[in-house]
């Protein structure tokens, strides 16, 4: 294809002066939900990993309050006797409340719901010790009771890492769908200002493809333009977000860092967004043809 | 295959107006040609639109190359339209794009060769005596230049059907003339021309058949024999071997 058959100018309308600028605003916050996606994830990953050397097991409560504390002591004093067991604890009432918190909201201690016993402990991985075992163990004691191979502790805030991590891919949908919804918009209302230059160019026996290829590269060049400047605009950003990062005191949190691997993922949001672009702009423009004679 | 153009008790009117074209019943054959002629307001545009597309008749049956228009899916719509060159009366040329371009769309949508397109593009534009306008945008030309150029584009890519709607209506006689043999040429190496106007002294002096459009009615007028007109002998020999040099492909 040559670039005179493309110099229609058939996409040259007023809605190509904001567009841009719409798009590369559209594409900063998709690099930065990306980028903010990708940490968490560094994060969270790291909390699971670490969370490697501990147990936790959930004792459902009873009918009787008096009982249950009497199994749980008995299960205490087995596992202590248990090899690769390096610490037994139980995790007091409040803490479970507290660690409860983002699923089941607020819950006043009175407890109107039976909240489940929990029991962390420390173990030895190299001692063979398993899930399986223990439960083996712990099931003529309390036949429902439930081992997990990690700390509930990280447990919950890697769950809650994780639906950040989630709501970070909700909110860059969300932007592919304003770009996909403006797109649409302006490529009606430039088919409606060249009605007459599609009209002709029907006449003269060109396929729709023919046409909507002219609003397709209009399309690919408003989602490069945008997504070039809106990478531009989120380089700075990224940068001084990672100096933070890294200024961090060391401790609890787990370090996350922007990485090659975050720039390189938030430089593929530029292809991404023109490729959406380009495709909305085919996609309307044969979708509106198919209505013409 | 001889009828090229066949309609069948075909009527038209637009939204809920009345009924613009009336039981219009009519074959033409390959290769004829043939004058539109009636009052300003009678239907001519009208029937031209029904005959290359660019609207539905709201009753009857058309047909072009033999094949029902109703029944054509959309996708084979623009192979039939390669085949049919129109002038409208409004000229339609694209304002952004130069004489030049406007004139070799039909054939850069068919995917010719540039090469080619600029031979043949130039080779008219010099016929029709814009070679001195060929980067000059619709805008800025006198109605007359941009008539031709609507006349250039309808008949660069060697249509089989060719429809004009008042081809000579801004153009002084001798020019007239001269486009007029452009379109006796075409219809001799075999294209179908349908020509609105009403331009008596070229109806005259060109002596063809004639639909005549009167009330929403058609009649065809046939030609006496004896009657046909002697051809500008210079003038189409030059037009003989401009469109002969326009290879049909
Ligand atoms: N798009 C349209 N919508 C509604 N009515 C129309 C439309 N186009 C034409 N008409 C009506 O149809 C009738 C025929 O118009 P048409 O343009 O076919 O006439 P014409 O013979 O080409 O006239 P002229 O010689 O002035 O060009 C007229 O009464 C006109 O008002
Ligand atoms: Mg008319």
């Amino acid at each position: 294809m040559s670039l005179k058959q493309t110099n229609l100018a058939l996409a040259k309308d007023d809605t190509n002066r904001f567009l841009p600028w719409l798009i590369a605003f559209m594409s900063l916050l998709a690099i930065l939900s990306v980028a903010g996606f990708l940490l968490l994830k560094q994060v969270s990953d790291l909390f699971e990993y670490n969370s490697n050397d501990t147990m936790t097991i959930q004792v459902p409560s009873g009918n009787s309050e008096k009982r249950t504390n009497k199994k749980i002591t008995q299960i205490i004093n087995i596992l202590k006797e248990t090899g690769g067991v390096i610490e037994v604890s139980l995790v007091p009432k409040v803490e479970v409340i507290q660690l409860l918190k983002p699923w089941l909201g607020t819950i006043s201690e009175s407890q109107t719901l039976p909240l489940p016993q929990i029991i962390d402990i420390q173990i030895d991985r190299s001692s063979g010790i398993t899930p399986e075992k223990i439960s083996n163990v712990l099931t003529i004691i309390v036949p429902d009771i439930t081992v997990d191979d990690h700390s509930i502790w990280l447990i919950g805030l890697v769950k809650t890492l994780q639906s950040a991590e989630l709501m970070a891919l909700f909110i860059l949908l969300l932007i592919i769908f304003i770009i996909i919804g403006t797109v649409i918009f302006t490529t009606r209302t430039g088919m409606g200002i060249h009605k007459q230059t599609i009209e002709v160019l029907h006449f003269v026996g060109a396929h729709d493809d023919f046409i909507a290829r002219q609003f397709a590269i209009r399309g690919l060049v408003v989602g490069l333009q945008g997504g070039l400047i809106g990478f531009l605009f989120a380089i700075p950003i990224l940068y001084v977000f990672d100096n933070l990062l890294q200024n961090l005191e060391e401790g609890f949190l787990p370090k996350a860092e922007v990485n090659i691997f975050v720039w390189l993922s938030v430089a593929l949001v530029v292809p991404m967004i023109s490729s959406i672009t380009m495709l909305t702009a085919r996609g309307t423009v044969l979708k509106s043809l198919k209505k013409m004679l | 295959m001889t009828e090229v153009i066949k309609f069948e008790s075909v009527g038209l009117r637009y939204g809920l107006g009345p009924e613009v074209l009336q039981d219009i019943s009519f074959n033409l054959e390959t290769a004829s040609f043939h004058f539109l002629i009636g009052p300003s307001g009678a239907g001519k545009s009208s029937l031209l639109r029904l005959m290359y597309l660019a609207h539905r008749q709201t009753r009857g049956i058309i047909s072009l190359f033999g094949r029902d228009t109703a029944s054509l899916p959309r996708t084979e719509l623009p192979k039939l339209r390669r085949r049919i060159g129109v002038m409208f009366q409004d000229f339609r040329l694209l304002p952004h794009l130069t004489a030049f371009d406007n004139v070799a769309l039909p054939l850069r949508v068919a995917g010719m060769k540039e090469t080619k397109i600029k031979r043949y593009v130039e080779e008219l534009l010099v016929w029709v005596g814009l070679e001195n306008h060929m980067d000059v945008r619709p805008t800025t030309m006198s109605g007359g230049q941009q008539q031709r150029i609507a006349i250039a584009r309808a008949v660069i890519a060697r249509p089989k059907i060719l429809y004009a709607d008042e081809p000579t209506g801004n153009v002084d006689d001798r020019i007239a003339a001269r486009l007029m043999h452009l379109f006796d040429e075409l219809n001799k190496l075999g294209t179908t021309v349908i020509i609105a106007t009403h331009n008596e002294s070229i109806i005259q002096e060109f002596r063809r058949p004639i639909l005549r459009i009167e009330s929403g009615r058609l009649t065809v007028v046939p030609l006496d024999k004896d009657n046909k007109s002697s051809d500008n002998k210079s003038n189409v020999k030059r037009a003989t071997q401009l469109l002969e040099s326009l290879s049909p492909e």
